[in-house]
């Protein structure tokens, strides 16, 4: 699992910069997954964070609206049901400010690998099939910087559906896209939020570079097909333990 | 300190935006096209607001407050029903700006995007419900501020602009101009202390408070001189009395909402206001 391919990190090899390469003004590197509920993207990423773990790499994992710093806002908001599709698409850009700031950025400076379970895609995905304008939410994101790799987990929806259905005794409010007024049977109004958040991540395949990933393939061969693409896009050595 | 601008008092209407100058009938119920700087918020539909939307802009010391509380008095007495929005006041997120103002850990974006939220819950939660029960809306600050305070922390002005490019543009916008230095007399006599946030501390511009102060607040004043040519303010001058702004802003008001009198006398209430 050597680097050869065209190296995104300028700090390692400043040499063969092809032109489409985003020129990044950091050393560290950034490895994103995404897809709808159900279609293991976080799986994967746990495995992929466990090798990289194991091996001793620098690295850092974090995820969608983790931040304590909008939870309470986010809680009132859910609970008494407040949220619009624009507050609730500000308050989820807000939480992942916060984190951008004052977490991803400064790893990146600091030469770490950062793991994201879900990035901006989520919120152009699903603030999209909420009815938020496309061209308004490339805007709230675009201080974000840019994955090296996009891994789009892509599973047939009721595969993916069922998946999620079979495992949870009660779908919230939001989470089942009840604010949208599509259905009252909570089930089937999951289903048709997901079937259009699908429906918009398979539009950014081409636009946005996603690696697209077969959510139907066995767990561990799916992984080893996943930190093989990791080895080969991203040059590991840089991450890797310093030898004494 | 408190030079007297006698003449500069005119409400100078800047640029030609569509200020709805002598639309004295049109008012309340002609709703123009463009009630939105770009596309509406989702599930909005203009024709549907009636209201009409008064925004009064102006640095803290500036007397936006006063005049709000003088202009909810003379609309109630002339039979309009009154809404007031202000920063910080939602219901969503109001505390938490609060208590991360307090906490002052907070990076600019994510204030700026908190700050936007809180104003987005405010426009669709209050202001929406009643622009379109035909209230008259009168707002203490609005985008600009937001705009002002994010882009002289060094937030891009079109990534703000596009934020904001989904609310509501104001049918009148007034600017209440002060010069930094009589905001900070004002300030300081009304409260003894100058409050970290007014004074940009968390810019690292001076250690000196007051120079803190001047220099932080000329700031956000080149950023409303911008603002007041991109958004066609209505720019008066903040420095003279109580009465004389208000009677400016009265008559443009009038103007707007096909009001014949403006005579306007505060109850005793309101009577220590009335400098």
């Amino acid at each position: 699992m050597v680097t050869t391919t065209p190296d995104i990190s300028p700090a390692a090899d400043p040499a063969p910069a092809k032109p489409p390469t985003i020129k990044r003004a950091y050393p560290g590197a950034l490895v994103v997954v995404e897809g709808i509920d159900g279609s293991g993207k976080s799986t994967q990423l746990y495995l992929l964070k466990r090798w990289l773990e194991i091996g001793g790499y620098r690295t850092h994992f974090t995820e969608w609206n983790s931040s304590p710093l909008v939870k309470s806002a986010t809680r009132r908001g859910k609970q008494r049901r407040l949220l619009t599709p624009t507050t609730f698409s500000l308050l989820h850009a807000a939480d992942f400010a916060d984190r951008c700031e004052r977490q991803i950025m400064p790893l990146l400076h600091g030469g770490y690998l950062v793991l994201a379970d879900r990035y901006i895609y989520t919120a152009f995905a699903r603030d999209g099939a909420r009815g938020c304008s496309p061209h308004w939410l490339r805007n709230l994101y675009s201080f974000a910087p840019a994955p090296d790799i996009t891994f789009y987990f892509r599973a047939p929806l009721d595969v993916a559906v069922n998946r999620i259905l079979a495992g949870r005794p009660k779908l919230k409010y939001y989470e089942a896209g009840m604010d949208l007024g599509i259905s009252l049977d909570r089930s089937e109004s999951f289903r048709i939020f997901q079937e259009r958040i699908l429906n918009n991540y398979d539009q950014m395949v081409e636009t946005d570079h996603f690696v697209l990933m077969d959510g139907t393939v066995r767990v561990n061969k799916l992984q080893k097909l996943m930190r093989q693409i990791v080895g080969e896009k991203i040059s590991l050595q840089q991450f890797a333990p310093k030898k004494k | 300190m408190k030079r007297s601008n006698k003449k500069v008092l005119a409400a100078v209407p800047a640029n030609g935006r569509p200020a709805n100058n002598k639309s004295k009938k049109a008012a309340a119920n002609g709703t123009p096209p463009s009630r939105f700087y770009g596309t509406p918020l989702p599930g909005v539909k203009p024709e549907e607001l009636s209201g009409t939307l008064v925004v009064i802009e102006g640095t803290d010391g500036s007397g936006r407050s006063t005049q709000i509380y003088l202009l909810t008095e003379w609309l109630e007495s002339q039979g309009f029903a009154v809404q007031t929005m202000g920063l910080r006041r939602s219901y969503l997120v109001g505390e938490d700006i609060d208590a991360l103002l307090a906490e002052n850990a907070v990076t600019p974006m994510t204030l700026a995007l908190m700050y936007s939220t809180d104003f987005f819950d405010q426009l669709e939660r209050r202001i929406l419900p009643a622009l379109r029960s035909g209230l008259v809306v009168l707002a203490d600050r609005y985008i600009f501020t937001l705009i002002a305070r994010a882009a002289v922390r060094g937030i891009g002005r079109d990534y703000l602009h596009g934020i904001y490019e989904i609310a509501l543009r104001p049918d009148l916008t007034f600017w209440l101009n002060v010069r930094p230095e009589v905001a900070f007399d004002r300030e300081f006599k009304k409260s003894q202390t100058i409050s970290y946030w007014e004074s940009g501390r968390d810019m690292s511009l001076s250690n000196d408070l007051f120079q803190s102060f001047i220099r932080y607040q000329s700031m956000i004043k080149r950023e409303f001189e911008y603002l007041s040519k991109r958004h066609g303010f209505l720019e008066l001058d903040g420095e003279s009395s109580v009465s004389k702004v208000n009677q400016v802003l009265r008559k443009r008001i009038a103007s707007h909402l096909g009001i014949r009198s403006t005579q306007y006398k505060p109850s005793h209430a309101l009577s220590h206001l009335w400098r």
